[in-house]
């Protein structure tokens, strides 16, 4: 069974950050680690291929050269190959963009089965997944917790509200998004991850795909207009001061707010 | 992050007659046992502080004449020009980074043991003080008195001419001349130095007098008041009468109070001055300190083991305090200050109050700490706390196996030394080690600080992984990937009952009936039976935690142990008194002078240390408290092949902590501490050698070792 695993970069920001005219904060003020989705994503991957005993894990980003941090540590943790495509014309693509050029990647490769994160940590979007099903019109199974090989099939596992858990029967071709693994993700051990330092990983420019490259510019979804900080408007009040006025205070509140 | 505004306040000026705080936070003088004998240790401790942001550092207690000498505890001291030349370093180097340095004067009368320098005690009346034997003092007559204060003055100007800014007439902990004149307890005279409050101040009051009249264009004075002395007696110190008393007679001739409560070294009140966090927690003693604000004009400084900012502020803003005094919590992070100013709050190294750094003193051994083990390292092993150098081979990985004390600390240096990765691999669901089950122990729970700031620290380091739920085997670590394997697995309590004291097992002890400290706290105390005997040969405060679980799961507790006392070591922590205690006064049975010497069904057999003759008891259920051993079979397996290990290229297994020899938390934090900082040496397992501040006899060799001159 060979897998496809889309996976990202997702940056995280500091402690004290600052949003300037509203622009995106500079990638260099970000720290950047592998979206911790995309980790459940190629656990569910490699334990599927593990399970049926052949196939391959292909990793693949769209992204800068940064993003080959993320591809070599899910090399690390087993992934068999990893392939990013990337040019600067695609520093502001959206969800929509980075579909269509993973559908054309997909097409390319012909995987069994598609495994995205559910969403990603810093975009929150969660439209990749979705899209990308949708260009290739593959069935898909969202936020999911757990996936095993019947036969043909896949059972695919989903927790719902209160604790419930459904179990899916689906098709191959597919496309799940994951929400968590049963256990743990897998880490690389150090021998691992000095091997994947090295290990080759192929990089590809919009062109060398099978699309059109006109449609991706007029595939541009939403666009982003401002980014800024929350406004931090709250119920609290920090009761502030020595022991006997805080608990004075308290003691107010409830009589105030308390149903007689 | 940025500061919080309301910790603004910490960070204020506070002028001290004619020197000037730079802020509020001040190192209360603590004991290093590095005194005046080891001038660099005792420069560097300070200097580390100084660096750190503290506005004063001070000496330990400093005796100011031959006639008051502690040993075997250390105390510095300003017996002549080479003393102060020895601590003038420590005044110099604070300098150098913007603190004052102050002095702690100090004549211990009749707590002067005067062990090397032979001569009689002397103090306010006559009597035997409970820390010596078969030994007391004489009664200071007026031209006694008068030579006393003669010292103090003397003492004083010394350190003034090496450059201290802040002589403290010191007067607390019950341990002082000073405060023994005042204390109806010592102070039986019946001249104008005896009887009522004035006249039984009226000895430190001189002092401070003449002290000041020599040095206070130059210094700041100030004097230690212990404020309460927390005992039930009639002729202790209560905040109220006594002390306030006091602040009122001699404010004016101060320029800002030093105060604490409670005492350390007699049995009335040990323990309650440097009171351990199993005990209270942060100023606990605000209650005494509360009230002495009417009494003074002046400035004033407390202790209260202050490591939140927001107990600081609170203490200022509320009118309690000026200066927030603090000893361990500047053991614990010497950059506290500093941390706090920038608003770096997840870097603060917070005291555990476990008062291991007490113990050494009270065994007259240099000074520790569990949270820091660069403490009293930083000059003899060039240890800086905050600055980690780069490793040599920076381009190494390394697998850390175990993440408790030693096996975390370890792995957080190693990351700050820059190693190009670092993989923290432990079985458990969590960090820890044996501190999971050591902080959830009743009472104990700020010793889950040592992992926390650990936690915190391992997460901000981008070349550490954490990997939890892992248990690698010897074949595992053997295709790690790792250059070198650092095996931190920790230890176990001996289940048959190996022992200190017989060096022999305990018949009996695979009986089901018996237990080890690890299956009772997973139990919280909830084993079979309703009566449990407690056997402790292990001194310290397992066997306590035991007794306290049993005891609140509502077992009937008996404890044994051949040691003259229960929980011996925590005499040293300040701690034996009260435990002792507060364990009987919760029922526990505590059967101290004997051994147990073999287990049955039917009964539990024993001697006493003193009597050949057997004795019995009988309980439903034994915990073993006697000895731990190392859980090093994966280091044994590992260190078995060199050739394989070369063949994995492997350069060096290491065994840390308790994995090596079982021991306190801090000597365990210590051991992984060591190794990373030596990581790159030439033979990392064997600790490099460090500065020995030996006085070198050199060329005078053969004049110094000729017959005295002197000799009669």
């Amino acid at each position: 069974m060979n897998i496809l695993v889309p996976v990202k970069q997702a940056g995280h920001l500091p402690d004290d950050f600052v949003l300037e005219d509203g622009a995106r904060p500079a990638p260099e003020a970000l720290e950047w680690r592998l979206n911790e989705w995309d980790e459940r994503a190629l656990e569910t991957a490699l334990g599927l291929v593990e399970s049926s005993g052949a196939g391959e894990v292909l990793v693949a980003s769209v992204g800068p050269v940064q993003a080959e941090a993320g591809l070599r540590a899910c090399l690390a943790k087993g992934a068999t190959r990893a392939l990013r495509v990337w040019d600067d014309s695609l520093a502001d693509a959206d969800a929509l963009i980075v579909a269509e050029l993973l559908a054309a990647l997909a097409r390319r490769e012909q995987p069994d089965l598609i495994v995205c994160g559910v969403q990603a940590s810093d975009t929150a979007a969660a439209a990749t997944p979705a899209a990308l099903a949708g260009l290739l019109d593959l069935p898909r199974v969202a936020a999911v917790g757990g996936a095993r090989r019947e036969h043909d099939d896949l059972l695919v596992e989903r927790e719902l509200e209160g604790g419930a858990v459904e179990v899916l029967r689906i098709g191959l071709p597919a496309l799940l998004s994951v929400q968590s693994t049963p256990g743990r993700p897998r880490q690389a051990n150090l021998r691992a991850i000095k091997q994947a330092r090295s290990a080759p990983l192929e990089t590809l420019v919009p062109g060398d795909l099978d699309l059109d490259e006109a449609r991706l510019r007029e595939v541009a979804g939403a666009r982003l207009v401002r980014l800024s900080e929350r406004a931090r408007v709250s119920g609290a009040h920090m009761l502030d001061g020595p022991p006997v006025e805080v608990a004075a205070w308290i003691a107010a509140i409830i009589a105030v707010e308390s149903p007689a | 992050m940025a500061r919080d505004p309301r910790h603004d306040v910490l960070f204020e000026a506070v002028p001290i007659g004619p020197k000037t705080l730079r802020n509020r936070f001040y190192q209360s003088p603590h004991c290093t046992s590095f005194g005046a004998e080891l001038p660099g240790a005792q420069a560097h401790i300070r200097a580390a502080k100084a660096e750190g942001g503290w506005a004063a550092v001070n000496t330990e207690f400093c005796s100011v004449h031959p006639s008051s000498d502690s040993r075997p505890l250390v105390s510095a001291r300003l017996w002549d020009e080479d003393d102060a030349r020895n601590l003038g370093a420590m005044a110099e180097l604070a300098h150098e980074h913007g603190a004052l340095a102050g002095v702690e004067l100090w004549h211990g009368g009749c707590v002067a043991g005067n062990l090397e320098t032979r001569m009689p005690a002397r103090s306010v009346s006559q009597m035997t003080d409970e820390s010596l034997y078969s030994t007391s003092c004489y009664e200071l007559d007026r031209a006694g008195i008068r030579e006393i204060q003669g010292h103090y003055v003397a003492a004083a100007r010394r350190a003034r001419d090496v450059g201290f800014d802040i002589i403290n007439v010191h007067g607390a902990e019950c341990g002082a001349i000073t405060q023994h004149f005042l204390m109806a307890k010592f102070n039986r005279r019946t001249d104008e130095y005896g009887g009522t409050l004035e006249n039984r101040a009226r000895f430190w009051i001189e002092t401070i007098e003449q002290v000041r009249e020599a040095v206070a264009d130059d210094c700041a004075i100030t004097a230690r008041l212990c404020v309460d002395t927390l005992n039930d007696s009639p002729l202790g110190i209560r905040a109220s009468e006594e002390a306030y008393g006091f602040i009122e007679l001699a404010d004016h001739l101060v320029d800002f109070w030093d105060l604490q409560a409670g005492g350390w070294v007699a049995a009335e009140w040990a323990g309650d001055d440097a009171v351990a966090s199993r005990f209270a927690g942060e100023f606990s003693h605000r209650a005494y300190i509360e009230g002495v604000r009417p009494a003074t004009a002046k400035p004033i400084a407390a202790v209260g083991r202050f490591t939140n900012p927001d107990t600081m502020a609170d203490a200022v803003r509320s009118g309690v305090i000026d200066i927030i005094a603090a000893a361990r919590p500047s053991i614990a992070d010497p950059f506290l200050p500093q941390k706090i100013e920038q608003g770096r709050y997840d870097e603060i190294r917070e005291c555990i109050g476990c008062n291991i750094c007490a113990s050494r003193f009270a065994q007259g051994a240099p000074i520790v700490c569990t949270q820091n083990p660069t403490v009293g390292e930083e000059f003899r092993r060039g240890w800086h706390p905050e600055r980690f150098a780069r490793a040599g081979n920076a381009e190494r990985t390394v697998l850390v196996l175990g993440a408790g004390p030693a096996g975390m600390e370890c792995a957080m240096v190693l990351g700050k030394r820059g190693m190009s990765a670092v993989h923290l691999v432990d079985e458990s669901d969590a960090l820890g080690g044996s501190l999971r089950a050591i902080s959830a122990y009743p009472n104990l729970g700020e010793w889950g600080r040592v992992t926390s700031y650990r936690q915190v620290q391992l997460a901000k380091l981008a070349n550490i992984e954490v990997i939890l739920d892992t248990r690698l085997d010897a074949e595992a670590v053997l295709s790690y990937g790792a250059e070198i394997v650092v095996i931190a697995t920790g230890a176990r309590w001996r289940a048959d009952g190996m022992n200190g004291p017989t060096q022999t097992p305990i018949p009996g002890a695979e009986l089901d009936l018996v237990h080890t400290p690890e299956q009772v706290s997973a139990v919280n105390g909830e084993i079979d039976g309703a009566h449990v005997l407690i056997y402790d040969t292990d001194g310290y405060f397992t066997a306590v935690a035991m007794a306290e679980m049993l005891l609140a799961a509502g077992k009937q507790v008996t404890i044994v142990t051949p040691f003259a006392n229960f929980a011996t070591f925590m005499f040293f922590t300040g701690e034996g008194f009260r435990v002792n205690r507060e364990l009987r006064a919760r029922g526990a049975v505590v059967l101290p002078g004997h051994l147990l010497s073999r287990i049955t069904p039917a009964e539990l057999l024993g001697q006493g240390v003193w009597s050949p003759d057997p004795v019995s008891w009988h309980a439903d259920a034994v915990v073993l408290v006697t000895q731990r051993e190392p859980c090093d079979g994966l280091y044994r397996e590992l260190a078995v092949d060199p050739g394989r290990l070369a063949a994995e290229e492997i350069e060096a297994v290491h065994r840390i902590g308790d994995c090596l020899a079982p021991r306190t938390i801090a000597e365990c934090v210590f051991d992984g501490h060591r190794l990373a900082r030596e990581i790159d040496s030439p033979d990392p397992a064997v600790p490099l050698p460090y500065i020995r501040e030996l006085p070198a006899l050199g060329r005078a060799r053969a004049e110094a070792l000729a017959p005295s001159g002197r000799r009669a």
